[in-house]
Order: structure tokens, then sequence, then C-alpha cells
């Protein structure tokens, strides 16, 4: 190929790339719907307000159907499995706050004062009742110093994890970036952006030494129905729920239910978590997600898609490589080098 | 004589009995060869696992055992690698003057520029040999590729679409296959130029073109070639080869190894003793 060529399609795709990264950092900002972290802000490098938006994103839920275990009617693998396989996302928020999923990051300034409660998407936390986190009150107290350091960290661990581009964890992981379900024989698989989650659907398969702690956890699921259950352990707990501080320690356990709606749109997910450590009793997160099907519902954060070049009559929805790490110079400005 | 009074009894067995009698032969026959050579059987194409299309199925974790990694040019032992002979078709790689002078710089400063010691994703060829298992994953549209070491995952597609019109420079590459007969041919670009293909420093530039074939040898081993091109570095095109293993040891499982989060990972999650 002629080298000016190149050298023109080069400089094209970096700026591709530049607009795209300057973009999914404006989408970041206005998910949350207030004024960046300082955590954001301390490592934004140039100007980015005039990068113009990639597309509408859905609205967010501000409630979601409530979905009941049973009998999955809808289309199986050869294998038996429900076909839920595809590209999915949350629906009601991000990570930026748990139990007041649209409320914004605690402790952030607004650009306008919220509402009442019960015009925003209800607590994450399903059990209890109340919403809260039944946490013993050392870790109260940690989680509270998290989330003042969070915007003036004077310790590392007041960084969020997923700032660094560590792995989000269980659940994090399904509500940051939209994700990958890929299905086989044996084996329920999560791709996401920072990371990759391995379901072995083989309950006679013993879990890894309990020494050998994970970001992901180690997993074991049968499905019932339209439910998949999930046993995870050896899970190190260092992801954090979000930039609310909440977490478990590595000697959390968690019973998951990935509760699918029998048109295949959507399902819920409802983990059981249970750590003596951090809490008084066990409690229950409730994560809604839908399934992304067009290519032209791109957002540049809940689904990151195209449609595959052939030459066939059928539409093929196809995702780039999920890279994080690499390209982190503070929520993704400036690729690292060296 | 003993043969005789054989060939008597022969001429006298009813043509019933002479026909169980050969087959019973045969099955004996047959049962001393399988056991004198068992791996008779591996070279039987029909006995490699399918996917329900017909196509071979490469899932499953494999490995190489060879010391690819370290070097992949024939090489002395030395305090940070086994020696090798390396797995370069011809011996060496046949560098441009340029790109040679960068490829011993490289080798200077292995201890600290290897990618890879910041747990960065390790590209395409070198995810392949890396000395840590990877699992296939295998549809009829596609082969997820997933690696023990790093975060990132590669998509290999088999449903004959194209390389994207815009693409961008992957840390992964573009991959599209096609069968040929039961071998797998994968086409490989736009690549970046931030990896390297082995620990030792040979590297690309983001002209890289990867042509790799992938092919059963038997139903446990992977017989994998690689045709490596980039007019940015290399003279002309060269050719790699490795024998891939598949774990077979009981409940064998990938093990997350997501290294670039070591430095900071103690800070997490709090502890009660903790500030």
């Amino acid at each position: 190929m002629n080298s000016n060529l190149r050298k023109r399609q080069r400089a094209f795709s970096t700026l591709i790339l530049g607009a795209l990264i300057s973009a999914s950092l404006v989408s970041v900002a206005a998910d949350e719907n207030v004024t960046p972290s300082a955590q954001e802000k301390k490592s934004v490098t140039k100007p980015v307000e005039t990068a113009p938006p990639t597309q509408t994103r859905r609205p967010r839920e501000k409630s979601f159907p409530k979905i009941a275990s049973g009998k999955w009617t809808g289309p199986r693998l050869a294998d038996g499995q429900p076909d839920v396989s595809g590209f999915w996302s949350n629906t009601i928020g991000n990570h930026g706050n748990l139990t007041d999923p649209q409320g914004g990051v605690i402790g952030e300034a607004r650009r306008t004062p919220l509402g009442p409660r019960e015009q925003r998407a209800p607590s994450r936390v399903s059990d209890p009742a109340d919403g809260q986190f039944p946490f013993q009150p050392w870790a109260l107290a940690k989680v509270k110093d998290f989330q003042v350091g969070f915007h003036n960290p004077t310790y590392p661990g007041h960084v969020e994890p997923n700032a660094r581009c560590a792995p989000g964890g269980v659940p994090k992981s399904l509500y940051w970036h939209g994700y990958d379900i890929l299905q086989y024989p044996g084996y329920v698989v999560f791709v996401f952006d920072n990371g990759s989650r391995i379901i072995h659907l083989d309950e006679k398969k013993p879990h890894l030494p309990e020494k050998l702690k994970l970001w992901n956890g180690d997993s074991r699921g049968h499905w019932e129905g339209n439910t998949l259950v999930v046993d995870v352990k050896n899970h190190n707990g260092k992801a954090l729920f979000g930039r609310s501080g909440e977490f478990i320690s590595e000697n959390g356990t968690i019973q998951e239910k990935y509760i699918f709606a029998n048109d295949g749109a959507r399902y819920n997910y409802e983990g059981t978590f249970t750590d003596p450590t951090v809490y008084t009793r066990p409690f229950t997160i409730t994560i809604p997600a839908i399934k992304y099907t067009k290519a032209e519902e791109t957002d540049g954060w809940n689904l990151e898609a195209r449609w595959a070049k052939h030459t066939g009559k059928t539409q093929i929805l196809e995702h780039d490589e999920r890279i994080c790490h690499e390209n982190n110079g503070g929520f993704g400005l400036g690729s690292a080098q060296k | 004589m003993n043969t005789l009074r054989l060939n008597t009894l022969q001429r006298y067995r009813p043509a019933k009995f002479k026909k169980v009698g050969s087959a019973l032969l045969l099955l004996l026959a047959v049962f001393t060869f399988s056991l004198v050579a068992p791996s008779a059987d591996a070279h039987d194409n029909k006995k490699i696992p399918r996917l329900a299309n017909g196509k071979p199925d490469f899932s499953g974790i494999w490995q190489t055992t060879s010391a690819a990694d370290y070097d992949l040019e024939p090489h002395s032992n030395r305090k940070d690698a086994p020696p090798g002979p390396g797995i370069v078709e011809g011996g060496e790689i046949p560098y441009l003057p340029k790109a040679l002078v960068q490829r011993k710089k490289n080798f200077e400063n292995r201890a600290t520029d290897d990618p890879a010691l910041k747990g960065y994703t390790l590209g395409v060829p070198r995810a392949v040999y890396y000395p840590e298992p990877f699992q296939i994953f295998q549809r009829a549209r596609d082969l997820t590729v997933v690696p023990q070491f790093g975060h990132s995952v590669r998509t290999i597609h088999t449903n004959n679409t194209e390389h994207p019109e815009d693409p961008n420079d992957w840390w992964l590459g573009d991959s599209r296959a096609k069968w040929e007969g039961d071998t797998l041919v994968v086409d490989a670009k736009h690549f970046n130029d931030k990896t390297w293909l082995d620990r030792s420093g040979n590297f690309h530039s983001d002209a890289l073109q990867v042509v790799e074939r992938w092919k059963f040898l038997d139903p446990n081993t992977i017989e994998y070639k690689a045709t490596l091109t980039d007019e940015q570095v290399f003279s002309k095109p060269w050719n790699i080869s490795v024998i891939l293993h598949r774990h077979r040891e009981k409940n064998f499982q990938l093990i997350e190894d997501y290294r670039y989060t070591l430095d900071y990972d103690q800070y997490y999650p709090p502890k009660p003793d903790q500030k």
C-alpha cells in the first residue's frame, strides 16, 4: 500500500479513536448527570466538552418488572440451555451509587437538586426492605471514609479500582459497561470490558482451593427453568461494589439467580451475599438488565458494537476487542506508554 | 505330521465354522495391533471432536510445552531463559537492518520493557505459545479464545464475515477465518505496534499480518502454524510452528491471572485493622 495513504489512514483512525474516547468520557459524566468527580477531573488532560456525543442512550428506567422464576418457553441451544447469548447491559444506572442508583455519586456537587426519592430507581439492595446494607459498625465506618476519600484521595484504597481498570468483580461487572453473554455445552461465559467470568455448569467440579482468591471469584452454576443459578466462592472482594464504596471481604460467598424473561429481552439478577466478616446478616442485590440487538444503539457505554461486513442477507452484530488497562491513562485519556 | 493333520482337519470343517473362525482371528489381530500401536487411532481424522456442523471442534484448554516465548529464535541458555532451538522455520527472523537494531535494543531492555511484565494483552501470535493455558470456546460462528494470562479475549470469526471497513489498530488485531478441509485458516491484521512476539524483544509494527493454520494432529493435540508478514520490520514473510496440548488433568480450569492489579490490590477491600 502507498505509504502516504497508510499514514493518512492511520492519522484518521487515531482521530476516530480520540473522538471515541472523548465521547465516552462525556457519556460517563452525562450518565451520572452530575459534575465529574474529583477522580475524573484530575485525570482529564484536555478539554472534552466540545466533543459531540455519539448516540442517544436509552432512557434510564425508574422501575423495572419483576420476573418470576419458572419455566423457560423461549428458544434453547442444542445442549438444552435457554438461549440467552448476546449483548447485555444494565437499565437503571451504573456504579456511581448502590443505594440510590440515580442519585449521583455520594458527596458530589450537583447542578440541580435531587427531587423526592421515589422519583428515582430503587436501591439495588432489595433485601433488607429498607434498601440499606446491613454493615457491621467497623465496615460502615470504612465505607464512609471511602465516600469522603473518593473525592480527595489520601490513601491508595480511596481510588475506585475500576478507575485503574481492575476487573469489576461480582456484582459490579453487571452495572458497569455492557457485556457479552456466551454459552457453550458446560459453560456460560461473561466477557466484560476488563476481564471475563467463566461459569462452570458442572456442580460436581469442585471449587478451587479456598486459598485462591480471584477478582471474579470461582463460579459453579446450573439452569432451573428460566433461571441460571450460580454459586460464587473464592471472591477476593477487592473490586468494591461501586463509587459508593460498599464491599464484601474475601470470606464472602454469593448465591446468584439470573432470571430471564421468556421473550429473551431482559433478565433480573438477584444475588444474595453472605459475609459474617463485614455484615450482620445476608443481603440481596437486584440488577435489571436488557439485551441489545441493534448496532444503531451503540452508545459508547451499554453497547459498543457494529454490524459485521459480509455479503449475506442477515445482519450480524459484533463487538470490538475489549481492552482497558493498556489504554488507561486516567479514565481512558492518553494511551499508556511504557 | 502335524501340518498334514491340520490341513486335513481344515478340509473337513464346515464352511460356517470357518467363517466364524476367521472373524475371531481378525478380531484378535485387530486387538493385538491396537495393543501394540495404541496411537494408530490418533491418525484417524474421524475421531477428532467436531461441532454439529461437522467442523473440527477446538473447544478445550490448551498449552504449548515449547520454550518459544523465551525466544522464537535459536538461543543458548541464559540467566532468564532455558536453551531452545526456536520455532522459526529456517532458524532466524528476517529483520530489515533498521529493525534489527531495535530488536537488539529490546533484547537488552527485556527485563523492564516486555509488555507482558505489565500484564498487557499478549497479542497474536504470542498468546498462543505463552507458557500459560488458554481456553477455546467454539460455536459455528466463532471461536472465543480466553487466555489465563491477562484480561482480553480474542474472537476468531468463522461466519464468512470480512475485516471491517473502518478498522482501528487493535491489540489483538481482527481475525477472520475460513475452513480448508479440517484446517482453520485465520487471517489476522489491523494490529497496533505495542505488543512483542516473545520476551526476548522480537517485535512487529502495526503493519503486521498473521495467517494462522490450526489443525488437529489427534484429538488432544493441535498443530499451530503461522506466517508473519510486516514490510516495516521484516524483509520477507516467515513461519513459525508449535504443538499445543490439551489439558486433561481432572477438573483442570483456568485461574484468572490479572497480573496488572498486583501493584495496588493490597489496598482492597478495607479490613478492620487497616487504616
